[in-house]
């Protein structure tokens, strides 16, 4: 889904799309982009991470000398160890420099969550501690924008943290059921819930990205 | 013609196929895939019929898709069918059909949401033809749902029809497959003697709480829920078990003792919490009982120490306390050592109730013996009440073991050609010589018995006669003695001169009274243990009582048993076993465990019964103990307090053999020596005063040798003279001080 | 020997080996569609273990708020996601179980039919281009068993799953497997070469 903004039957209701309702619907747009993007190098992460524990597995077992999976890890067919350890390192690398790129997305959107604090901050100077009379959308008034984007801030910064907690475990992790557990956790994001995508959706309904 | 039963193919498992001729299809009016009804022994079988793919005639194949329950527990193989045992049967489409779901687990039981059972069954039916009371096989869809068993059809005016996607399929009740299996099996059930008292307060203690729920709950009582059974090995507790729990129609969930125990640690005490879990969810489905065999090897006598056993013991306990009231189960426990099991598991709320079954009386063998050979082409002319008598001791499986060996008597003699096919007097017989009772197996006193005749004792007639009085009358006529208010005598002294055939009296006195008889001398009794010797006194007279009417014999009765007044250490061994022996003779009662078949009595209302059965009931009442006869030549050796009434009373004296009697021991001595004309044995009779009887055989003896001696192995007789020669080199073994010595004795 | 009623006989025979033919095609499609699903089945059982066996609070993720409901509430509401697949592939197999029992019965009632006419001698007749009838019949009535049993089981084996009993999850992509039955499809697949002939003669 692109963040293009159109101009549609929603939005022409407000007079001019200027000011801070033209950047509010902006900041919407971007929520958009940077979960879309974080999606992709989460799906990245999760396939250099699997990688990982598949090589650490199969030298923790080879030190066992218990028969290797040779399809779970097609390039450690040489299988030395010290082979091994330039793979584990080459992946953990990768896999560093997709938490750098995230590390990024998290950044841009505390930059969001920021500007969105500075609309309300604005809107108390104009219009005192009640805020605005007539909401700039549909029904939302800045303070619901702002706390939609802490919300969403939080579920990323807190996957962020884990995800960066992860990275460094992953490598040292030799019980099989643990390294599993990271990875389901890299999979399956428990801290971006199904009400993390319910804000974003409502968000860009309220800016009338989505039509209603 | 007639059809040969093939086994059916592996292609059709399932389809509910019947394959034969299409000439036998065409002359029976079949089409293809119509309903057929084929009788089996032992039930019947609905197929549809289709023709063979070779169009061969005179074979049939059938899938056992649909069939009563006999022919699903005994499939039929190698049978030769007629065709008039298939019939066509009109199939309409059902309105509803009434089944009952067979399920492999308990789990699946429990967890699956009878909604779903329903789906799976009414999908699995689909295209079925059915018949009433016939169980469907599923086992081919291979889910955990086995049979179904077809209870009703709608309309009921035909007995079988089709079960299409508009049929209404009700389930009335599911259960496990090994629930449906012991009912299955039950339907056979097992034949018992004489344990009708027994089995009938089990099947009270099953059938109480289930047909009368409320009015338990109403008196506020809990049902006993535990149930020892006591009893030596063999009589038939386990049998009992199984019978009652097959009558009541409960599942029976059998543990072994030995099976539970595991290696591992905590391992046992895993297992029987399985076992424990496995009967309460077989409760859910109707009675149960718990069944615990060999009891004692579960749960020994706690020691101080901490023994894997005493973890098995408390978990054995804390089950039988946790269970609930809801738990509908009885647990029944075995054990032929009731001493040897824990105290704690004997109070009530754990074993409630105590059921001793003891060995076998007169009239309960009598019972076992008819069950037994119910079903053996016995003879007319065996008498089983005879056969019973002599059968003393045998407890239910000896005396199973005996028809066995009988029946196996008699086949090896039909084989022989005798041609005859019946089991008659003379194979019980030959069995009683193989088959001894078992409760006399391992004791000490257990002696071969070569049959010894009155008339192979020369002389001593009126020793003879005394002797009968007091050991052969009581055991063949008790109802003269009870008539009468005469008391059996307790026991028997004999005494007198060394080899004056005491021990042979003995013998003839047991062997004509068809009783058991027990033997003991020092060595059997002497051990290096202290209290030992004690022990084994007192298990002999325990085993003399399992199997009375009994004859214990102590020979040497002075080495065995010392006097209290002349014995040096007061505290030895013999005076030790002299208690015991006293004690035993007129101890207070029985162990309860020695007691044997319901205390029954003597009522004057059976005059008008028949004779035999009044004398059968005479002689279970009243003979019912145990003779002890005692030997020795040392006569005041012996402890006073053993010669009163009551104990050893009756006092017999046993001489050494006058002219007449000597002469009479010397004709039974010669009977099988070829003897010369010219031997006198009146002469050799009057030469040999103050010789015993066994001097009288050593002189014979001695004569045959010394004529072999003279005669160089070809002597056919033995003359006079060598017999004068030899008696000449003998002196006689008693001295006539000796004799008085004897004569004096009694007081 | 009656020819019409043969002759119809024979037509509607053609036409369910045809849909016998189509129907096994889509049969076998669906139950490729259902493997990838029963593959992630088992393994988000397997991560669903995993999850249970190590003690969070021992972990370096020990500082995570919360997170070990957060994951189990997450691989829960993918299995189900993928259990509602699998019941939508299951109800695609229903349908062909269906079309394939409909055609079948529709077949041996037109028997039934015309049994007066049909004897024994003309259905077991078989000629060089066509088996008899009564061999046809009976392998409709084996494919119709067979599909029968393979959705049924198939069935049984889904819907005995519980979400609380993880080993019943982690092995059901292999009880699965063990479900086909290779033979008896190639028996399918064999029957329709022998009646192909015949199929194809009109």
């Amino acid at each position: 889904m692109e963040g293009d903004i159109t101009v549609t039957q929603a939005n022409r209701k407000c007079s001019a799309v200027t000011g801070s309702t033209r950047k509010i619907k902006d900041n919407a747009a971007d929520w958009h982009n940077l979960m879309v993007r974080w999606e992709k190098l989460n799906e990245d992460g999760f396939n250099v991470a699997g990688n990982l524990v598949n090589i650490r597995l199969t030298r923790s077992q080879s030190d066992q000398l218990v028969v290797v999976d040779e399809s779970s890890s097609p390039s450690s067919a040489p299988s030395q160890q010290t082979g091994g350890a330039a793979e584990l390192q080459d992946e953990c690398c990768k896999l560093q420099d997709v938490i750098d790129r995230m590390v990024v997305v998290v950044k841009k959107m505390e930059r969001l969550t920021a500007s969105q604090q500075g609309f309300q901050d604005l809107e108390e100077f104009q219009f005192g501690l009640e805020g605005r009379k007539c909401p700039l959308f549909h029904s939302w008034n800045t303070k619901h924008f702002n706390e939609s984007s802490c919300v969403l801030l939080d579920s990323f910064s807190q996957e962020l943290k884990l995800k960066q907690t992860i990275l460094q475990e992953l490598a040292h992790t030799a019980t099989s059921d643990l390294c599993m557990v990271y990875l389901s956790c890299w999979l399956h994001q428990p801290f971006i819930t199904a009400q993390t995508r319910l804000t974003l959706e409502a968000l860009l309904l309220e800016t009338g990205h989505h039509p209603l | 013609m007639s059809l040969r039963l093939l086994s059916v193919d592996p292609s059709d498992r399932g389809s509910q196929r019947c394959r034969l001729g299409p000439g036998l299809m065409s002359a029976l009016g079949l089409g293809l895939g119509s309903p057929l009804l084929v009788s089996v022994p032992g039930g019947s079988c609905l197929c549809t019929a289709w023709p063979r793919p070779d169009l061969a005639e005179g074979f049939l194949q059938m899938d056992l898709k649909c069939s009563s329950p006999g022919v699903v527990s005994h499939p039929p193989t190698h049978l030769n069918l007629d065709p008039d045992q298939l019939t066509p049967v009109p199939c309409p489409k059902l309105k509803g059909v009434k089944i009952t779901v067979v399920v492999q687990g308990v789990d699946f039981k429990k967890l699956t949401p009878p909604g779903l059972v329903h789906e799976l069954v009414k999908d699995m039916l689909k295209g079925v033809h059915v018949h009433e009371k016939h169980v469907i096989n599923l086992e081919n869809f291979d889910t955990e749902i086995r049979y179904v068993v077809i209870e009703s059809i709608n309309p009921d005016s035909a007995s079988a029809g089709f079960i299409t996607s508009k049929t209404c399929v009700e389930i009335v009740g599911i259960q496990t497959l090994r629930h449906y299996r012991s009912q299955l099996q039950h339907q056979q059930i097992v034949p018992l003697g004489g344990l009708e008292e027994v089995s009938a307060s089990l099947r009270e203690m099953l059938q109480l709480p289930l047909l009368y729920p409320g009015a338990l709950r109403s008196l506020g009582v809990s049902c006993p829920r535990g149930v020892l059974l006591v009893g030596p090995p063999g009589v038939g507790k386990t049998l009992l078990v199984r019978r009652v729990v097959g009558e009541v129609g409960a599942s029976l969930v059998v543990v072994r003792g030995p099976e539970v125990v595991g290696s591992r640690p905590g391992e046992s005490e895993e297992k029987l919490r399985a076992v424990f879990e496995r009967a309460r969810s077989a409760a859910e489905e109707g009675p149960c009982v718990l069944f615990l065999d060999e009891l004692d090897s579960l749960c020994p006598r706690r020691s101080g120490s901490s023994a894997p056993e005493n973890r098995l013991v408390a978990q054995l306990l804390t089950l039988m306390d946790g269970m609930k009231r809801s738990d509908s189960f009885l647990i029944v426990g075995a054990t032929n050592r009731p001493d040897s099991l824990d105290p704690a598991l004997r109070r009530p709320g754990r074993f409630d109730r105590e059921v001793i079954i003891g060995a076998p009386t007169l009239r309960q063998r009598t019972a076992i013996l008819s069950v037994l050979c119910a079903r053996m082409p016995v003879c007319p002319s065996v008498d089983m009440a005879e056969l019973a008598q002599r059968t003393t001791g045998y407890v239910g499986a000896d005396l199973s073991a005996l028809c066995r060996e009988a029946a196996m008597h008699a086949i090896r003699g039909s084989s022989k050609g005798s041609g005859e096919q019946t089991v008659g007097v003379k194979h019980f017989h030959e069995a009683l010589k193989a088959v001894r009772p078992s409760c006399l197996r391992s004791s000490l006193g257990r002696t071969e018995l070569s049959p010894t005749s009155w008339e192979q004792i020369g002389g001593l007639d009126e020793v003879k006669l005394k002797l009968r009085q007091s050991i052969e009358w009581p055991m063949l006529y008790p109802e003269a003695f009870v008539r009468l208010g005469l008391c059996r005598p307790r026991g028997v002294l004999l005494y007198g001169p060394p080899g004056c055939a005491k021990t042979t009296l003995v013998k003839a006195a047991a062997s004509t009274s068809h009783c058991a008889f027990l033997s003991v001398g020092g060595a059997d009794l002497y051990s290096p243990y202290v209290g030992d010797s004690e022990k084994a006194l007192a298990q002999l007279f325990r085993q003399a009582r399992a199997c009375a009417p009994c004859i214990l014999f102590l020979d040497e009765i002075d080495s065995l048993i010392g006097s209290r007044s002349n014995s040096q250490t007061p505290n030895s061994v013999q005076t030790r076993l002299l208690s015991v022996l006293l004690n035993e003779m007129d101890g207070v009662g029985l162990k309860t465990l020695e007691r044997r078949g319901t205390e029954k009595i003597l009522q004057a209302e059976v005059a008008e019964e028949n004779r035999t059965q009044e004398q059968s009931d005479y002689q279970e009442v009243c003979n019912n103990n145990v003779m002890v006869v005692a030997a020795t030549n040392r006569p005041d050796c012996l402890d006073s307090a053993l010669l009163r009434p009551g104990r050893l009373d009756h006092i017999i004296y046993v001489p050494p053999p006058d002219q007449q009697a000597r002469l009479c021991i010397l004709k039974m001595c010669t009977k099988s020596m070829p003897v010369g004309a010219d031997v006198c044995l009146e002469e050799l009779a009057a030469k040999t005063e103050l010789y015993s009887g066994a001097d009288l055989e050593n002189l014979c003896k001695e004569a045959a040798l010394l004529a072999l001696q003279e005669e160089n192995m070809a002597a056919s007789t033995i003359r006079h003279t060598y017999f004068l020669r030899s008696l000449g080199t003998m002196s006689p073994s008693l001295t006539a001080q000796q004799i008085q010595a004897y004569q004096k004795h009694p007081r | 020997m009656s020819k019409p009623a043969l002759m119809s006989l024979h037509q509607a025979l053609r036409k369910s080996f045809q849909t016998l033919e189509g129907n096994q095609k889509v049969w076998k499609s669906v139950l490729a569609d259902c493997s990838p699903l029963m593959g992630s089945l088992g393994n988000l059982a397997e991560q669903s273990r995993a999850l249970s066996n190590v003690q969070i609070s021992n972990t370096p993720l020990r500082d995570f708020p919360d997170l070990e409901e957060r994951l189990r509430f997450k691989l829960s509401q993918a299995t189900d996601t993928v259990l509602g697949k699998l019941n939508e592939k299951t109800s695609s197999l229903q349908s062909v179980r269906d079309s394939i029992s409909n055609q079948v019965s529709a077949v041996f009632q037109l028997y039934e039919q015309n049994t007066d006419s049909l004897d024994l001698l003309a259905v077991t007749e078989r000629s060089a281009t066509a088996p008899s009838v009564s061999d046809m019949l009976e392998w409709l009535q084996d494919a119709e068993r067979h599909y029968r049993q393979q959705f049924l089981r198939r069935k049984t084996l889904l819907l005995t799953l519980r979400a609380d009993d993880l080993s019943l999850l982690e092995s059901a992509p292999k009880r699965w497997k063990s479900l086909e039955c290779p033979g008896a499809e190639d028996h399918i697949t064999d029957t329709l070469c022998k009646v192909s002939f015949f199929t194809e003669s009109q």
